[in-house]
């Protein structure tokens, strides 16, 4: 346990450490991607610039089920979405309509793991909310708990196709399951899906990034523009900001 | 504080029934330790555990390389070594490329002729190909 503090505290990647410990010297080039870790000293955020979000785009909730193997049924009521768009009216109609895309918040207090049964939701050192799905039992608590709908039920079996991606695990029916920020491709150094589609084929509204990195682009974006959370009054601190809202 | 005397006491008492047994197992030639081997038609698998040959079909391992762990280790604790794995990656993001389910797929090709093949023997079935990816 301390180890892992203290390099927290150090803001050394797990791979860095890990290899200094097990072979100096030999295995510091080799280390990166052979072995990761999850760090207490970063905390994911994204922003997402609503202007620049328009209604007919729809790159990131395509890259997502891709990446993903999100399957979608075609029942309304019964599809899994770990990313969708929310059209957003004025009341008074003073301000345009606008579409929001709405995933799951990664909250700093989230109220899907506090009611969760087996453990199976979880934070992750580095903030992000997941659902271990290899203990969820589909009891759907979370689901109620979670002020975003962005928890879904798989409610069918699924398979596998030609095209799905081999190196992201499908799903059995009865388990819940969300948005994971892309945590296999943030442990390897990428960006999650949507955002990588939002900045090349979509409109460039999506910023990823580590908020405890000053230097990060979300870091000074989010200090020097006024960005919004959703439900900000229930106090969850959620982690995806938004801006124009 | 415990003072000498009760100490004598109590450990003598944790003696007495490892003596009497001791009394009792002399007499005996055959002991529990040496189970007659079982299953021995003299088929071979090509690699017997310890406690005798297993009757299921042969298994396909690849020439020339090392299992990830010795196999005689991975033999018997591949599922809890699986299972461990799995909940670093996921919980702790700590994810080993060699120790990933994936990685087994790179020597261990097929799934029917090494995988299923001894776990249809043993009477197992684990789920995890419901949502994993590994070559039938
Ligand atoms: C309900 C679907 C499901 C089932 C069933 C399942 N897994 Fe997983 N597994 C996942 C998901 C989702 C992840 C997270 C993927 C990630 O973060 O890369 C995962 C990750 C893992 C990982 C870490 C990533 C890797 O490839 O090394 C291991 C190891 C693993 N599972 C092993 C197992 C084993 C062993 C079983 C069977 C006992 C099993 N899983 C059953 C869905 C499942
Ligand atoms: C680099 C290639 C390689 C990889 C990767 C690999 N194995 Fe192996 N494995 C072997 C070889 C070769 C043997 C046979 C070794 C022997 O018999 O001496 C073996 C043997 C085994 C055995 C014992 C089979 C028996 O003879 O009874 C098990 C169980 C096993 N592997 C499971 C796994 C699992 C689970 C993984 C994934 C975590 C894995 N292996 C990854 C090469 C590999
Ligand atoms: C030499 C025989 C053998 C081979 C080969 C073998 N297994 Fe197993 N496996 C077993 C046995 C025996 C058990 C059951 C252990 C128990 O129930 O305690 C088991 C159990 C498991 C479990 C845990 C199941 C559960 O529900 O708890 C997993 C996961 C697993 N094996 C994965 C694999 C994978 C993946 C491979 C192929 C790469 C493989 N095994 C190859 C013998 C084998």
């Amino acid at each position: 346990m301390t180890t892992l503090d203290r390099r927290a505290v150090l803001g050394l990647g797990g791979t860095l450490a890990a290899g200094v410990l097990l072979a100096p010297g030999v295995s510091l080039l080799a280390a990166p991607g052979e072995r990761t870790e999850a760090s207490a000293s970063r905390r994911w955020a994204m922003l997402i610039d609503i202007n620049r979000c328009t209604p007919d785009c729809s790159a990131c909730l395509t890259a997502c089920r891709k990446e993903n193997n999100v399957p979608l049924f075609g029942e309304p009521d019964r599809d899994i979405h770990w990313i969708r768009k929310v059209e957003l009216r004025d009341k008074d109609q003073r301000r345009p309509t606008v579409s929001l895309p709405v995933l799951c918040n990664h909250c700093e207090h989230p109220p899907c793991v506090h009611v969760c049964p087996t453990g199976a939701s979880f934070v992750r050192k580095d903030g992000i909310v997941l659902v271990d799905e290899h203990r969820c039992i589909g009891c759907r608590y979370c689901m109620i708990a979670c002020p975003y709908k962005a928890r879904s039920l798989v409610y069918h079996e699924t398979r596998r196709s030609p095209e799905s991606n081999p190196n992201v695990p499908i799903r059995s029916k009865g388990v819940v399951e969300k948005c994971t920020f892309c945590v296999h491709r943030l442990d390897n150094g990428l960006q999650p899906a949507c955002v990588e589609a939002c900045n090349s084929v979509g409109g460039g509204a999506m910023l990823f990034g580590d908020l405890n990195d000053p230097h990060s682009e979300i870091a000074k974006r989010v200090r020097t523009v006024t960005s919004q959370t959703i439900r900000a009054d229930l106090g969850l601190k959620p982690r995806v900001h938004y801006q124009g809202l | 504080m415990v003072s000498y005397p009760s100490l004598f006491h109590r450990s003598f008492f944790r003696v007495l029934p490892l003596l009497m047994g001791l009394v009792l197992a002399i007499p005996q030639p055959a002991s529990a330790g040496d189970v007659p081997q079982q299953g021995g038609s003299g088929r071979s698998s090509g690699h017997p555990a310890h406690n005798g040959p297993a009757d299921h079909p042969p298994l396909e391992v690849p020439e020339g390389r090392e299992c990830v762990q010795p196999a005689e280790w991975m033999r018997r604790n591949h599922m809890d070594f699986l299972k461990h794995n799995r909940d670093m990656a996921v919980r702790e993001g700590v994810r080993v490329k060699d120790d990933s389910l994936k990685n087994c797929s790179t020597c261990h090709k097929s799934r029917e002729k090494f995988c299923d093949r001894c776990h249809a023997y043993v009477a197992v079935a684990p789920n995890c190909f419901e949502c994993h990816d590994y070559p039938k």
